[in-house]
Order: C-alpha cells, then structure tokens, then sequence
C-alpha cells in the first residue's frame, strides 16, 4: 500500500513539473514552443542507469566503473536539460520568464525521477505484476 | 561565538565513505557539461568568423580527449597492483596517463593563449568568446581531475 501512496505523490509532482513546463511553452505571452525539446532529456535520463545495471556485475561492491560511468552522463543529461532553456533565453528565442518557468519544470521532474528511483530502485523483488 | 563552528560536524551527517566515489562522479559531470555548454552559449551567441573564430573549438576537442585518456586507465594500473597486465603493461599505462595529462595542461594552457593572445591584447570590442573559451577548458580540466582523484577505488572490490 505504501508503494501506491508513494506513486500516488511521485505523478502528482510529475504532473505539476510537466505543468510549469507547458506553462513556460503556451502562455500566450510566450507562446514558443522550443523548450519542449527538454522532454528528449527527460526521456534519455535514466537510460545510462538501465545500462549500468545490465551490464554491471551484480557483486557485493559499494560502487564500480561502470555505475560511477553511469552517475556522470546522467548528470550530463541533467546539466543539458538545464542549459538548454538558458541558451535559448540567452539568443533570445524564449523570453527570461519563459525559462525560469522551465527551470522550475525541469528541477521538478528531476526530484520526481530521483524520488522514483529511490522509492522503487531499491527493492530487489519489486516487480511490476504485484498489482 | 568562538568555537561555534567546532559542534557542526558536516562529515558525520553523511556517510562519504559509500557516497564519495557517486558524489566525485556527479561533480564531474557538472563541471563537465557546464564547460560545454558554456561554449555553446559563445558559439550561438557569436556565430560570426571575426567574433568567435571557429578554430578555437579545437581547444575544448583536445580537452574532451584528454578527459577520456585520464580516466581510461585506473590508478591502480599505473601502480602495478592491478590483476590483469592489460595490453601494454604498466609501462603503456604510464605513458598513456602521461600524454593525457599533458593534453590537459596543454589545452588549458592554450586557452588562456586564446583569451590574451586573440582577444585582451588585440582589445577586440567583445571579449566574451575567448573568456568562454577559457572557461570551457578549466571546468573540464577541473571535471578531469576531479573524476580521476575524487574517487577511490578502494569502492570497487
């Protein structure tokens, strides 16, 4: 039941993140719609963790190449879904507001993959089919 | 007021000893990325030859390289305690971790070349490429480091 509740409180935080995100697109002030292009990073994300998983060996060690590997593009991805926004406010493509707003999108989203990651990457015998 | 700082014990409320290598990976892939995309912000910002000339970009490539070189060999086959020889033993090791250090050095040297040499004394009317340029490269030279010495690979057995 708690891993309901938690899922529960992760997409309600999703949604609001992808709300500040559409926000910062449809306004009709702003009215712009490149700074959709950061779902790409929402997306890819997670995929260098998959990868260190499959590949990694399942010992007993607190950390490995590959894991730390894994640790470093995916804060690339982050980093890139931050910049993103800022370059395209900076060449004036989107205003400043639009960009702050998805900032705020984008810090969201990022909390709401980590908490996903935190609440259900732990348990080893989680499996989807419980439900 | 004296010795108030003494009872904040930053080292207790998280365990380094687990997280280090994950926090030293996270920090270079900051420093990493910002640099890039620090050049990226000159590139669109200045996209003409007199501005931004496209050959500086070189500077940051040979970076990148020498990122990958510093961290492709492990500490422990430079000292010789790793189990495996590898291809070329520790002598290619060293020389490999030798020759990425110095491209390193080289293309942070290099960038500051760049921000003197094509921009403060030329007094060009905007210096911000050549201040990008050179900030790309100490934040991958510090990514590199950071990646390389930050984490111990006392973690990996």
């Amino acid at each position: 039941m708690a891993g309901v509740k938690a899922l529960v409180a992760l997409s309600f935080s999703g949604a609001i993140g992808l709300t500040f995100l559409m926000l910062g697109c449809a306004l009709e002030y702003y009215g712009v719609y490149w700074p959709l292009f950061v779902l790409i990073f929402y997306f890819i994300c997670p995929i260098p963790h998959f990868i260190a998983k499959r590949v990694g060996d399942d010992s007993d060690a607190a950390s490995s190449a590959c894991r730390e590997l894994a640790y470093f593009f995916t804060t690339g991805i982050v980093v890139s879904a931050f910049g993103f926004p800022i370059i395209l406010a900076r060449v004036e493509a989107i205003k400043w507001g639009a960009c702050g707003l998805v900032l705020a999108g984008n810090a969201v989203i990022f909390l709401t993959i980590l908490g996903f990651f935190l609440v259900f990457g732990r348990g080893d015998d989680f499996s989807w089919e419980q439900w | 007021m004296s010795g108030f700082l003494e009872s904040l014990r930053c080292s207790e409320c998280v365990d380094w000893g687990e997280k280090r290598n994950t926090i030293a990976s996270v920090a270079a892939g900051v420093l990493f990325f910002t640099g890039w995309w620090i050049i990226i912000d000159a590139a669109v910002k200045y996209p003409q030859m007199e501005d931004f000339n496209h050959s500086y970009h070189a500077c940051g490539v040979i970076a990148t390289i020498a990122f990958l070189m510093i961290n492709a060999v492990s500490n422990g086959q430079v000292r010789g305690d790793s189990y495996s020889e590898g291809c070329l033993g520790q002598t290619g090791a060293r020389i490999w971790l030798f020759i990425g250090f110095m491209m390193a050095f080289g293309s942070l040297i290099a960038s500051m070349w760049i921000l003197f040499g094509g921009y403060v004394v030329k007094e060009k009317p905007v210096v911000y490429p050549g201040i990008a340029v050179f900030f790309q490269n100490a934040f991958i030279f510090f990514g590199g480091l950071v990646f390389k010495f930050g984490r111990t690979e006392d973690l990996w057995q």
